[in-house]
């Protein structure tokens, strides 16, 4: 394998297969459920800490992939194995392996098939890991189906009561979607392969994402062709993010997933999405991702608002931050397709801010129905007289939803806002936005007011006890990033920043669609 | 003091920390003793301190140390206002060399945007910050005594800790977004104030509505940052990207958001003008005027030390020192600074209007309160900005001095705030009573008193300046005001107690010392500007570049009088009815017997919150449940389960899991590829 980082071996792929191995030990454990609990956080954690040394040699100057690593896998058919990060895909990488831990943590009550559930986080950890690092789109589609597998089982045998369907569900709706995707990567390649075999070049790097970036506009297609090729990867991403109107898997999902599973999906299953747009459709086909980002920033914006209005409508608390996520993730999209600095830089951010806060309401909502076993909010009620620690952190994590400023969901929605505002997206689709915000503070305060405050009713919230120890080491990490961030994101947009500048002018620069071609 | 300036806001920051600590401390430790007792006493669970009647000693430990970080505060200020004063003074107009900026990180910073997190200290936010710190220290000092029965003071005392720390923000922030931050951040302890009390059936709902209300504010806020950072200028026709204050304001920048303009529901707005709607619009919020001051009535359910404190002496005014900061942009703006003194005159109006229909002792000075802000907010729309803020540091303190005194007859009087129960506690509560009389003196302009100055500069300046509808609008809110504080000091303080059931009683020191020393504030708080003297114009005219105003006796003489007249009337027919055994519990007020229905309406305070209701929530509500219940799953839902259904990943294939989606996987994978290979084979 050719490695072209400093550390002198390779890293990436280290991170990306160190928890399948992980998974694979752990199947060597069966019957030992407390040591195997053990084990698989502190793999995690040492995942974790393997992962740290990318963010601590990361050059921030340097435009294009880092820590490039690659091998040819089935040169005839183009398909190289071929890892790389940059800046966009630096803090999702983190985000992951400092999130997997922390579930794996909260899942210290699940008895039943313990081993089991945790190589299934693990390996649910390397695809996800493998989304963000590939850079071969034959490689990448692999890792995004891979991701389906262990979520599928992680919600279908641990989950909630419907479980069966919201997991089918899950699995055909996104699965269904990929395949246009998969169209479109087969296609590329294929266009690809054809030229540079014309061009005399060597073949073997037809799936190779920056190839193609840079031979996609040699290969002679229409823009309705072109259009095509961004639809068939936009749809995918679409469903995985989920943008209006294609959501309604997600609240299914998210209800009856294990609390772990939850987190994991909302904070980093959905980014797929928001990444996979960026990565892809604006990289690949600029031209299109301008013309059409209007509409879609107007599917960002329905998504925002109606997102809103559904969450205040739910009953159910973990259906409520579900439908959240379909409000906030609007927001990203918005920022995505602004197409400029600011909206890139608050959308990336966006996707770490929602992966801290959302984690931490399904976290919380997770720990108080373990005690409580229900999700009714109307059957809460008076929390703050019994158990204040776990208000508090609830509030934290509410207010950090809600876009306080000083907490990190504010910087990312201000500056995704900022971009939209100044971009070709426009003041009123911003403003329908910031309404959005405005109802964010509608439901989550329901939420909120709704658990911590009013009478208490041991009846019906029975066996209340704050928060133990394990649980606040589980939030207090989340709760400090939420914090730094939201006072000191320069650490966390300067490592982007070159990657993000050469993007924003690699659109702009990007030839215009001829119309009527 | 430049370089130890941060430490006024950190030092209340600390007192979070510590209090923060020591509320922990406690729980641990009553969580220990719950534990021990539980074989003995079932049921007791949680320690004595929280539930007993008696005086909860953590009132006064917590209390003092958040006291003593405020204390601290206004004492740094009070330093950094005599350095302010030692450098040196403008010569010309429009200079200032009374001012500096300190940036300490980059709050967000890439490419050419930058937002520091940094302060401006210059005159308007050091007297500001002297408002925060120094009336903040009576109130905190008041608490003490206040929370000492309540079952939770530590808490109280974070929050209301962490609430100066927001105002300190606010109005210490160099730029937009910091000053976002301090605006959001009071409505945050605004809301947990207001809650405070959440076993309770109101407060909790009162606190949720004060913080979405402000929010409908905090969205003109966010445009208006938008707009501002995407349009304004340098004079070399480059673009700003910057929020800055003294970026922005610049005068030579800030022409160029004239340059824009924009249609919107058939009328023309320069950008300018549209960013000085959209800040009016948080300001109608923060500052409560309408339409959006619902919220404000409502926060009384919060305890009374927080509605001195957030809701009448500072958050509140927050709306006008934001319109006093960027009055560079209103001024381009005409047709905006028109609607900025309509809404305040109107708000004036329509609040002491309500004043008159209320029987909550609270709920009279809130809605006063709103009144008083509709005169600062129409000062302002005038141009008056040195009169504004005169009025708003006379009223923050004379306000702070009605709410708590109000506070201390509450807390006197059984937690009974209505005034229909209450009646000749002045023989009860002396030194309650004779301060209230003065804080009475200083809101309705007892001659040379704090609000007669201040109150008279704002009408004075309308007559001066060709507003003379406005003057005769403000003059009847004058009156207004003095008749409803003629009716309350009646029904408070004189006649006889109508329910007899409740022992009255003086508060303690804790709370009678603040009381005393706000009245000697309030008694020499008209010196700030006193005609001939005028410090604050002096003080404040290279930020707002304002002539001293002149003062016009025959004014000051008419509304005077006429204020004198209404509280006699007022206090008189009150007594009278008294008397005649015409107030009692649960029972109509004597206007209603003779005005009616109008009467009626001013109880039912205009009708806002039934029109929001039925305008703004039900529909809300309607539609979310439509969306909820049928649209998300019938239509959307259903439009793919169909499809599902059609392509034959059957409801089988749904329902059981293990057959049905390995074929389709297939299936699909197939079609695709066929397809896809098809089409650029034959291309």
């Amino acid at each position: 394998m050719t490695n072209t980082n400093d550390l002198g071996f390779t890293i990436l792929s280290l991170v990306v297969f160190l928890p399948a191995v992980g998974a694979i030990i752990l199947a060597f454990m069966r019957g030992q459920r407390g040591a195997a609990r053990i084990f698989a956080l502190g793999w995690s954690t040492l995942v974790f800490a393997v992962s740290l040394p990318i963010l601590f040699n990361f050059k921030h100057d340097a435009a294009g992939l880092q820590f490039y690593e690659y091998f040819s896998w089935i040169p005839d058919w183009g398909v190289r194995y071929e890892l790389g990060l940059d800046g966009i895909s630096l803090w999702l990488v983190l985000l992951t392996t400092f999130i997997t831990p922390l579930a794996i943590w909260s899942a210290w009550n699940v008895e039943d098939k313990t081993n089991n559930f945790l190589m299934l986080i693990l390996l649910q950890e390397t695809g996800m890991l493998g989304v963000f690092l590939a850079q071969d789109l034959f490689l990448f589609y692999i890792f995004w189906e891979f991701t389906l597998i262990p979520m599928y089982f992680l919600i279908g045998i641990w989950g909630g009561k419907r479980r069966i369907y919201a997991t089918v569900k899950f699995f055909l709706y996104t699965f269904a979607a990929s395949v246009f995707m998969l169209i479109g990567i087969i296609a590329l390649g294929l266009l690809n392969y054809k030229y540079l075999a014309q061009q005399g070049l060597p073949t073997d790097t037809a799936f190779q994402v920056q190839t193609l970036m840079a031979n996609i506009n040699q290969f002679g297609l229409s823009d309705t062709e072109l259009k095509l090729l961004f639809l068939s990867f936009f749809v995918a991403f679409a469903v995985k993010v989920p943008l209006w109107p294609v959501h309604t898997w997600l609240p299914d999902a998210h209800v009856e997933a294990p609390t772990a599973g939850s987190v994991i999906l909302a904070a980093v299953l959905l980014k797929m999405g928001g990444y996979g747009m960026i990565r892809f459709c604006v990289q690949l086909f600029p031209q299109v991702a301008q013309e059409w980002a209007r509409p879609i920033a107007l599917l960002a914006v329905i998504g925002i608002i109606y997102g809103a209005v559904l969450s205040y409508a739910q009953s159910d608390i973990k259906k409520l931050v579900a439908y959240s996520s379909v409000s906030h993730m609007g927001f990203i999209v918005l920022g995505i397709f602004a197409l400029n600095e600011v909206g890139l830089q608050g959308a990336v951010l966006q996707m770490i801010n929602h992966g801290l806060s959302t984690g931490a309401l399904f976290l919380l909502i997770g720990m108080v129905y373990e005690r409580t076993h229900t999700r009714e909010l109307a059957d809460y009620g008076g929390l703050w007289k019994v158990v204040p620690v776990f208000v508090y952190f609830l509030l934290f994590a509410t207010m950090a939803s809600v876009g306080l400023p000083g907490l990190n969901g504010f910087v990312g929605e201000f500056l995704i806002m900022l971009g939209a505002f100044d971009s070709p997206i426009g003041w009123t689709f911003t403003a329908f936005a910031a309404v959005g915000v405005i109802l964010a503070a509608v439901y989550l305060l329901k939420m909120f007011q709704g658990i911590a405050s009013g009478p208490f009713s041991e009846r019906r919230t029975p066996h209340l006890s704050d928060l133990t120890r394990r649980e606040v080491a589980i939030l207090l990490p989340l709760c400090i990033l939420m914090l730094v961030i939201g006072l000191y994101s320069p650490y966390f947009t300067r490592p982007m920043e070159t990657t993000i500048k050469a993007l924003e002018a690699f659109v702009a620069n990007a030839a215009p669609l001829i119309a009527g071609q | 003091m430049a370089e130890l300036i941060w430490l006024v806001p950190l030092l209340p920051l600390l007192g979070v920390v510590i209090n923060t600590l020591l509320g922990l401390n406690d729980l641990r430790r009553s969580r220990a003793n719950a534990h021990h007792d539980h074989g003995h006493d079932h049921g007791h669970g949680h320690a004595d301190a929280h539930h007993g009647h008696g005086d909860n000693p953590t009132s006064k430990r917590s209390g003092l140390i958040a006291s003593l970080m405020v204390g601290l505060g206004f004492v740094l200020t009070l330093v950094t206002l005599v350095e302010l004063l030692g450098m040196p003074a403008p010569t010309t107009l429009g200079e200032n060399n009374r001012w500096f900026d300190v940036t300490y990180w980059n709050w967000m910073a890439f490419g050419d945007l930058k937002i520091p997190f940094g302060f401006l200290i210059d005159q308007l936010s050091v007297t500001m910050m002297l408002l925060v710190t120094g009336v903040g220290t009576l109130i905190h000092l008041y608490a003490i005594g206040y929370m000492s029965h309540d079952e939770r003071p530590t808490r109280f005392f974070v929050y209301l800790n962490l609430f100066i720390v927001a105002m300190l923000m606010l109005v210490m922030g160099n730029n937009f977004v910091m000053l976002f931050l301090g605006w959001e951040g009071v409505g945050l302890c605004s809301f947990l104030l207001i809650g405070f009390w959440f076993e309770q059936r109101d407060p909790p709902w009162a606190s949720v509505k004060a913080f979405v209300t402000n929010r409908v504010g905090d969205f003109g806020l966010l445009m208006a940052m938008f707009a501002i950072y995407a349009l304004a200028r340098k004079p070399d026709g480059t673009f700003l990207h910057s929020l800055i204050f003294r970026e922005v304001l610049d005068q030579g920048t800030v022409f160029s958001l004239q340059q824009y303009s924009t249609f919107f529901m058939g009328t023309q707005y320069t950008a300018a003008g549209a960013i000085a709607f959209m800040l009016l619009l948080g300001v109608t919020g923060k500052s409560a005027q309408i339409p959006l001051f619902v919220w404000l009535p409502d926060a009384m359910a919060g305890p009374t030390p927080v509605s001195a404190l957030i809701h009448a002496a500072t958050m509140v005014t927050a709306g006008v020192y934001l319109m006093i900061r960027t009055h560079p942009i209103f001024e381009l703006a005409p047709s905006v600074q028109s609607t900025v003194t309509f809404i305040g005159v109107a708000t004036a109006l329509v609040a002491a209007s309500i004043a008159l229909g209320q029987y909550d002792i609270k709920k009279v000075l809130a809605f006063s309160t709103v009144s008083q802000l509709g005169f600062m907010v129409a000062a302002v729309g005038m141009g008056a900005y040195v009169a504004a803020m005169f009025h708003l540091l006379t009223h923050g303190i004379f306000k702070a001095l009605l709410f708590l005194g109000s506070g201390s007859v509450i807390h006197g009087f059984g937690n009974e705030q209505d005034m229909r129960k209450m009646g000749g506690l002045r023989k009860k509560m002396p030194t309650t009573f004779w301060t209230y009389i003065v804080g009475t003196m200083g809101l309705i302009g007892f001659p040379l008193i704090s609000g007669f100055w201040s109150k008279d500069e704002i009408i004075g300046h309308a007559f001066d300046h060709d507003h003379r509808t406005v003057g005769i609008l403000l003059i009847v809110g004058a009156v207004l005001t003095s008749f409803y504080m003629g009716r309350q000091i009646s029904m408070v303080f004189f006649g006889e107690q109508r329910d007899q059931h409740i022992h009255a009683h003086e508060s303690s020191r804790w709370m009678t010392a603040p009381l005393i020393g706000l009245a000697l504030l309030t008694l020499a708080s008209g010196l700030i500007n006193v005609p001939g003297w005028h410090p604050l114009t002096t003080w404040l005219e290279p930020i707002v570049e304002e002539e001293a105003a002149k003062f016009h006796l025959n004014i000051a003489a008419i509304v005077t009088i006429l204020g004198l007249l209404a509280f006699a009337a007022g206090f008189y027919l009150y007594n009278w009815a008294a008397k005649h055994k015409r107030i009692k519990p649960n029972q109509r007020d004597l206007l209603h017997h003779w005005g009616g229905d109008f009467y009626a309406i001013l109880e039912e305070k205009w009708g806002f919150d039934a029109l929001y209701n039925a305008v703004l929530v039900k529909p809300y509500k309607a539609l979310a449940s439509f969306f909820g219940k049928f649209f998300d799953v019938k239509i959307i839902d259903g439009i793919v389960n169909g499809t599902a259904e059609l392509v034959g990943l059957s409801g089988r294939g749904l329902r059981t899991f293990q057959s049905g989606y390995v074929r389709s996987y297939a299936l699909m994978f197939v079609i695709g590829v066929v397809i896809v290979l098809g089409f650029f084979a034959l291309r």
